[in-house]
């Protein structure tokens, strides 16, 4: 009899969250930014601070309207280069917006959770990189929705023996996002945290940069074997894709 | 010898206001309590519908719920509710997951049912009738009174669970498999049972019986 009564006062204080959008992604404190697209994504924004999470340790702030106003038409254009097969190939459909993200403590760009089809974005992250940190971390759900093409042995193997990546992309101090005058092998400092790192760093000059990549790879021999690598993976996940961006 | 005392005029005042609130207190106890009170009735003598194959009447608390179906759109899930309404399968179904003008949902047959309400396990019940292929539509848009397939966070996992909106969800667009639409009786479902803070309901309400229209 006690425990029918604890199971019928949990069941009464257990306050689960009717927000529609909760039901769907799993995040709370958020609305509608923008719905309609050509490829189908759909923009929320943050309208409450909120953490998720399995230790609540993903937060985030709600959104300035105004700042996130200002921003939007060069992230809808960015989002603009994929198509809407892609990215259902690669599990994208959500874009959630909030300010000044952390995960575990540590301030990040964007976190990419394939289960709920999300990305979520922070707007206030360094406005220097932000353009190549939305490719980047569309790069990540690429990989892990075809781990069979990115695989990360065969991609290292292309470096120099000597070479070895960090244990984790953030137990390593290699973490500066500006190119390097010199590749060799590596365009930024965090290319060389781990391989999956590497290959969304390649991915979001890719996007971003087409042309300068393409003049690094005629002399530096091991991004060429990159670059090639990762291209010719994407043209088999979305010939389409493929042909419009490259 | 007995004195009679004449009741005063303050004193009348009191006695009058003492009985017209014993018949206040008397009326919204048994006639204001009674939520189904100023709800319409469907009748389905004299309600015409264009496609009568494809109506189904949801019969709850408050009376007939009338659903139009659309084949047309998913051709599988209407079928496999059809199915569901005529081998009687609905019957004594809990509304356990309602959210206050948002939407109610019913349906989970092997634990949510009248007969064998398992609270621990209700929302992952079985209809033993396998799991659908989702029927995804980006042009049907979930407005008041749609009815959808319910699903687990995957796609392909649609089964006997079903919900209806309250409101316009614009969300829900592409996201849920369509199975039809309410032509009657949406403030019958406003009447519905919600839980306490909660979408879970406890001791919720049921559907008494659904039935294609053909078959009553």
């Amino acid at each position: 009899m006690k425990i029918l009564f604890l199971f019928i006062f949990l069941f009464n204080i257990s306050h689960v969250n009717a927000d529609e959008i909760y039901n769907l992604i799993k995040i709370p404190n958020l609305e509608i930014y923008k719905l309609k697209n050509d490829n189908n994504i759909r923009y929320l924004s943050a309208k409450g601070n909120f953490k998720i999470g399995p230790n609540k340790n993903i937060t985030c702030d709600k959104v300035n309207l105004d700042n996130l106003n200002a921003k939007f038409p060069l992230i809808e254009k960015n989002f603009n280069q994929y198509n809407s097969n892609f990215l259902k190939k690669i599990k994208l459909k959500y874009i959630v917006f909030c300010e000044d993200l952390f995960i575990s403590e540590i301030n990040t760009g964007g976190i990419p959770d394939n289960k709920n089809r999300t990305l979520i974005l922070d707007i206030n992250f360094n406005q220097k990189y932000f353009k190549r940190m939305i490719h980047h971390e569309i790069f990540h759900m690429i990989q892990n929705t075809h781990i069979e093409y990115f695989n990360e042995e065969k991609f290292s193997s292309f470096n120099q023996t000597s070479f070895n990546y960090a244990e984790c992309s953030t137990c390593s101090d290699r973490l500066n996002l500006n190119l390097y005058k010199n590749t060799d092998g590596f365009l930024t400092e965090y290319s060389k945290s781990i391989p999956s790192e590497d290959m969304a760093e390649i991915f979001s000059f890719l996007m971003t940069d087409k042309e300068t990549i393409e003049d690094i790879i005629s002399t530096d021999k091991i991004l060429n074997k990159k670059v090639n690598f990762i291209k010719s993976n994407l043209a088999k996940i979305d010939k389409i894709f493929y042909d419009q961006n490259y | 010898m007995i004195k009679t005392i004449k009741a005063s005029k303050s004193e009348k005042i009191l006695f009058i206001f003492l009985i017209s609130l014993s018949i206040f207190t008397f009326t919204s106890f048994f006639l204001l309590k009674n939520k189904c009170l100023f709800v319409e009735k469907n009748n389905l003598d004299t309600l015409k519908f264009n496609k009568p194959n494809n109506i189904s009447v949801m019969n709850v608390e408050c009376g007939n719920v009338i659903i139009e179906l659309y084949p047309e759109i998913s051709p599988k899930a209407v079928e496999r509710f059809k199915i569901l309404i005529e081998k009687k399968m609905y019957d004594g179904s809990a509304f356990y997951k309602v959210s206050e003008n948002t939407f109610v949902q019913a349906g989970d047959i092997e634990y949510g049912n009248i007969n064998n309400l398992d609270y621990s396990k209700i929302g992952s019940g079985k209809s033993g009738l396998g799991l659908l292929n989702s029927e995804l539509s980006d042009d049907f848009k979930f407005t008041v009174g749609s009815v959808g397939f319910a699903r687990s966070s995957e796609f392909d996992t649609e089964d006997s669970e079903f919900f209806i909106t309250l409101k316009e969800i614009p969300i829900y667009q592409g996201e849920y498999t369509p199975i039809g639409r309410v032509i009657h009786g949406l403030d019958i479902l406003t009447k519905i049972k919600t839980g306490n803070k909660a979408i879970y309901v406890l001791r919720p309400d049921f559907i008494k019986t659904f039935r294609m229209l053909n078959s009553n």
